[in-house]
């Protein structure tokens, strides 16, 4: 076990079930380089998910205390419990089809309301527990298990959807790059308020073997790296490029949910107590 | 001089029976269903409340965002109802008492909430406050439409529920910090399935004042250790699981082990099966709440819940007016099931607030003989006293319920 697993990890939930190759525990790995990086300790942060290889395949791996929401309702668990438990650190670990398909209402709000958490959205470009779907992140004209002859919906970037939402800090990253995603996540946790990391990573079962027509991680991995740079190894140009790195930072710049809500409330009981007061004082003149 | 026959004397078992007499200090209003709803939750201690609003459920929405900030409590608006409810079990799962309120399309959104809260056994409260329906129906009638609905909250079985009926003001405030209490002793979410009547009706209602917790409030108690989850184990009063004490409690959709791990075992979905089944089936008696009238000599029986329970017992009054020896049975905990109010070889008129027949299904099955259960269903509007009276008369003379305008006897 490396020292940072062996630090935040519980050794009994690891290693998971993910498949050979699967980018989702390197991430995860680099997640932990990020929170350690910030001195937390495992008290610090409450790790949520929700379904998917992506929940399923980190939930409970954290040594702190862990939840894994239904299907797309992790920010929405998160909201409630940010209320009653305002000083911890949530990082709600997601994929494409939690937060950008089932889950997208609550995405949108919670960037709205600037709740204080992190979202880690693992985008593997497709729903892949359920054998690989395409999703509304999958690239327009790739195939999948439903799209056989080439997905014909056009995706969009969950990125430009919470900043629109009102994101605090926004960020694009891909499994192919360790320390841009460090530095992200870094900052995103030091964010009070709502922090969005897109991560793209490569799914070999499923995305790799479908649409690219390997289960070669390599392979896959250099799909993703290509399409970060804008051309091919052999120079020629790319279908589509990635716009990788920070899209948005107004970290701390507006104040964070439930502190509105705790402000809001200290307002109306004050304003109580001072009519309370003015009440007494009149009936013992 | 006239006397009272004690025959006729309502019997109810209930706790608030005992917490009205106990509570002698507080306001006298004249207020609405919702009202009441409302400051029950804040006097068992709710200090959040999540929700979209509904006809007939919107009051409690605006007065919790008027009375949660005033007692250091917390109102958010949700994007939908599967929000609301997940944010309440969120908030519960982090410490505090939470509610949510709806109707019968809210109802339906939040039963994958239902499952997950109900799964990790997180103490939480919703009211349905029923309409006509199916889906918008009618929205300021009332209607019992989600009796079965509210038993079966999600899918893939394996689980009991808690589901509580008021039939007045008043009530509805008691059985508020009831239902409370209950999901906190059993860990669960409660349902209290109110309906329109109750809801939007006003009437006098008195309020224990609240400067301090009232003694009869289950407190929330916070579990700070292994077992998390209780698994193979009906035992109540297990404190709550709580996130972010560092306790390292795994909460999740998946079947799980004590910890909370997600674990693909026969032995597993057993013994979780058993803890969510029988820490209610187990403790029926505990969760008996029920109102009766004219059982000693009644050889035909009135049963129904909430709103429409007071003019059936007004028109099982009116039968025994007429010479027929009526008797009368409430339902105020309608799930799990009180079978044994129906041990009794009598005939049973069950009346209800739709025409497709739910609660008398279950009459049916718990009766001595289900020849002698007759149905009496009416749709979007209360039985009137007439009604109930002439049909009681009618199965006891003639062992059928009279054909009458709008009342469905057919099941
Ligand atoms: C309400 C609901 N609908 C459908 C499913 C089936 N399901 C499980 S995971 C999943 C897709 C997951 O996709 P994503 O979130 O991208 O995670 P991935 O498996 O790709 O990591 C689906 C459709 C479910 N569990 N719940
Ligand atoms: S199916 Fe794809 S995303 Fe899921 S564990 Fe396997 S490789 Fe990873
Ligand atoms: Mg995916």
């Amino acid at each position: 076990m490396n020292k940072l697993a062996a630090k935040y990890l519980r050794p009994s939930q690891i290693p998971t079930k993910a498949c050979h190759g699967c980018g989702i525990g390197m991430i995860e790995n680099w997640l932990l380089q990020a929170i350690d990086e910030l001195g937390f300790d495992q008290d610090d942060v409450v790790f949520g998910t929700g379904i998917g290889c992506v929940g399923r395949q980190t939930f409970a791996t954290w040594g702190g205390d862990n939840f894994g929401a239904t299907h797309g309702r992790a920010l929405a668990v998160a909201t409630g419990l940010k209320l009653a438990q305002p000083d911890k650190k949530y990082l709600i670990v997601v994929g494409d089809g939690d937060a950008a398909s089932i889950g997208t209402s609550h995405l949108i709000h919670a960037a709205r309301r600037n709740l204080g958490v992190t979202v880690i959205c693992e985008d593997n470009m497709g729903y892949e527990s359920t054998g690989g779907q395409f999703s509304p992140t999958t690239p327009s004209g790739y195939v999948t298990n439903s799209s056989p002859y080439g997905m014909v919906e056009p995706p969009f970037d969950p990125c430009d959807v919470v900043k629109a939402a009102g994101a605090t800090f926004v960020a694009e990253t891909t499994a192919t790059q360790w320390h841009q995603t460090v530095k992200i996540v870094k900052k995103a946790l030091q964010n009070d308020g709502f922090s969005f990391v897109h991560v793209r990573f490569p799914c070999n079962e499923n995305f790799g073997a479908y649409a690219l027509g390997t289960r070669d991680t390599l392979k896959n991995l250099e799909w993703i790296y290509e399409h970060t740079q804008g051309r091919k190894a052999d120079g020629s140009p790319a279908d589509f490029t990635w716009e990788t790195g920070i899209k948005h930072d107004a970290s701390n710049s507006r104040p964070e949910f439930s502190k509105l809500l705790r402000d809001l409330n200290e307002r109306v009981r004050a304003d109580l107590a001072a009519k309370a007061a003015a009440t007494t004082a009149k009936s013992s003149s | 001089m006239a006397t009272v026959d004690p025959a006729l004397l309502p019997n109810l078992v209930a706790p608030w029976s005992e917490w009205e007499r106990r509570a002698t200090r507080g306001r006298r209003l004249l207020e609405a269903g919702t009202y009441a709803l409302t400051e029950g939750a804040i006097a068992a201690g709710c200090r959040v409340f999540a929700g979209y609003p509904i006809t007939p459920a919107t009051d409690i929405a605006e007065y919790m965002s008027k009375r949660l900030p005033q007692v250091g409590g917390y109102y958010m608006q949700a994007e939908d109802e599967l929000a609301g409810m997940h944010m309440c079990a969120g908030a519960s799962l982090g410490g505090l008492k939470a509610m949510t309120a709806t109707s019968g399309p809210g109802y339906t959104l939040m039963h994958d909430a239902y499952g997950w809260a109900l799964t990790n056994e997180i103490p939480l409260v919703v009211v349905d406050a029923m309409r006509v329906g199916p889906i918008s129906g009618i929205t300021g009638a009332p209607g019992q439409g989600e009796f079965y609905v509210a038993r079966y909250c999600t899918h893939g079985g394996n689980f009991e529920t808690i589901v509580l009926s008021p039939s007045s003001v008043q009530e509805a405030f008691w059985l508020t910090i009831d239902a409370f209490n209950l999901s906190e002793r059993f860990r669960t979410p409660v349902t209290i399935l109110t309906d329109q009547v109750v809801s939007d009706m006003w009437e006098d209602l008195f309020v224990p004042d609240s400067t301090e917790p009232l003694d009869f409030v289950v407190p929330r108690a916070l579990n700070l250790s292994m077992p998390f989850y209780p698994v193979g184990s009906a035992a109540l009063d297990v404190p709550p699981n709580v996130i972010g004490h560092g306790t390292g409690v795994c909460v999740s959709a998946y079947t799980h082990t004590e910890e909370g791990y997600d674990i693909e075992e026969m032995e597993a979905q057993w013994a979780q099966t058993y803890r969510l089944v029988n820490k209610i089936r187990h403790h029926r008696a505990e969760l008996s709440r029920y109102e009766t009238l004219g059982l000693g000599d009644a050889e035909v029986i009135a049963v129904a819940y909430g709103a429409n329970a007071r003019t059936v017992k007004t028109g099982v009054l009116e039968a025994r007016r007429r010479g027929v020896r009526a008797g009368f049975i409430r339902l105020i905990t309608l799930w799990p099931f009180l079978d044994s109010l129906f041990e009794r070889d009598a005939r049973y008129v069950v009346c209800e607030l739709n025409y497709d027949g739910q609660l008398v299904r279950e009459v049916m099955r718990a009766a001595p003989d289900k020849r002698n259960v007759h149905f009496m269903g009416k749709s979007a509007e209360l039985h009137t006293v007439a009604e109930v009276a002439t049909a009681l008369e009618g199965v006891a003379r003639s062992g059928r319920v009279p054909e009458l305008p709008f009342i469905w006897t057919e099941v």
